[in-house]
């Protein structure tokens, strides 16, 4: 079967979501509380759209919340949102939340009240925009538990010094690995004896205290 | 950091929204001889309170657990909630229980199809659409007990 999804507010947020939804093939409900918003959403082709406060329980009853596996709450109101996915858990038994907060220090509370995801827009892209200005050849693809481990990427420079040596000449600290290496968009499995050459992108799982000393041994820089 | 020092050890209140309900219990209690916090964010809904109301007034949001902490919510016996907006007070309540662990949280809920959520959470809730239906039902059954007797009284 389908998985359903509901997404609730949010206005570019939701349009950009459903059409990815969409594409992959799942069946996507948003609601709105704005009618001028509903109307601009209804003209996606195979999204489904209702008018209504998404923290009501009728209105997400008329929406067939029942039947959904994923909710996804993204208005703009800590509030609202917490509420949402309390219902969606409690009243609706969807298997899984996902929950917007605008304030950093509300992601810790928010779990603890039984959201299965919270995302803090502002966080992650202050996170990113941190990283931009740091390396341009280095970003985080993906933190984890909370930001202390990091999946991140980095393209070696013409200029590293650890171009020709390999990975088990590397003094990196036990809590980086290097898990792939794409060389020319080919992914490698690294091993002790495999030798790094310019341009090769490593993929890196790391603590995040030490990913600033892993990049330095890595780039020189 | 407000000084509650001169209160001792008495019981303290703190409540949230100072709106008609809000300020009408802020002044009761505070007539009662209770201490009593009151948070709005809006300084100008403290006018609501009467010139006697002896209690303190910090304005600010209190779904910020910075202006819980500086209303020493961690030292308050009770808890009001009664903003007029559901989900706000209801995001308080659990901030409360979760983080601060005060002892009696009641929180005010204007859509009763919200309140069998939040009852399990160890929250009182009380909803003014149902209170309201319980006494206009009592006022009928006393009018039709007395045959056409003059209505008095009310809530």
């Amino acid at each position: 079967m389908k998985k359903r999804i509901l997404i609730i507010g949010g206005y570019h947020k939701a349009q950009r979501l459903a059409r990815s939804f969409l594409d992959k093939g799942y069946d996507v409900t948003a609601i709105n509380k704005d009618p001028a918003h509903c109307q601009v959403l209804a003209q996606m082709r195979g999204l489904t759209v209702m008018t209504g406060d998404g923290s009501k329980p009728f209105v997400l009853e008329d929406a067939a919340a029942e039947q959904a596996d994923i909710a996804i709450a993204l208005t703009p109101r800590d509030d609202d949102n917490l509420v949402i996915c309390q219902l969606c858990k409690k009243l609706f038994h969807i298997r899984k939340t996902v929950s917007l907060t605008a304030s950093p220090e509300k992601v810790k509370f928010f779990y603890k009240m039984g959201i299965d995801s919270v995302v803090c827009a502002l966080s992650t892209i202050t996170s990113i925009v941190e990283q931009q200005a740091f390396l341009d050849e280095f970003t985080t693809l993906l933190p984890l538990s909370g930001g202390q481990l990091r999946i991140s990427e980095l393209r070696l420079p013409a200029s590293s010094p650890v171009i020709g040596k390999t990975l088990g000449e590397l003094q990196l600290s036990r809590e980086v690995i290097i898990a792939t290496i794409l060389r020319a968009d080919q992914p490698l499995v690294p091993h002790g004896d495999t030798r790094l050459a310019a341009q090769d992108v490593l993929i890196l799982i790391a603590a995040a205290r030490q990913e600033a000393a892993a990049v330095k041994v890595l780039t020189g820089r | 950091m407000l000084s509650l020092n001169l209160f001792g050890k008495s019981k303290l209140t703190v409540i949230v929204g100072c709106g008609r309900l809000g300020s009408t219990l802020a002044n009761q209690l505070s007539d009662a001889g209770k201490n009593v916090i009151l948070i709005d964010q809006n300084e100008a809904a403290f006018r609501k309170l009467s010139p006697a109301y002896a209690g303190l007034m910090l304005t600010g949001d209190a779904t910020d657990r910075a202006t819980l902490n500086q209303a020493e919510l961690n030292r308050a016996d009770h808890l009001v909630i009664v903003t007029n907006n559901d989900n706000t007070n209801i995001m308080i309540a659990q901030l409360a229980r979760e983080c601060f662990r005060t002892p009696q949280i009641i929180c005010r809920l204007y859509d009763p199809q919200r309140e069998c959520v939040y009852r399990e959470f160890g929250i009182q809730t009380l909803c003014p659409t149902r209170l309201s239906a319980l006494a206009i039902e009592r006022l009928l059954a006393d009018c039709a007990a007395i045959p056409d007797g003059k209505q008095e009284g009310g809530y």
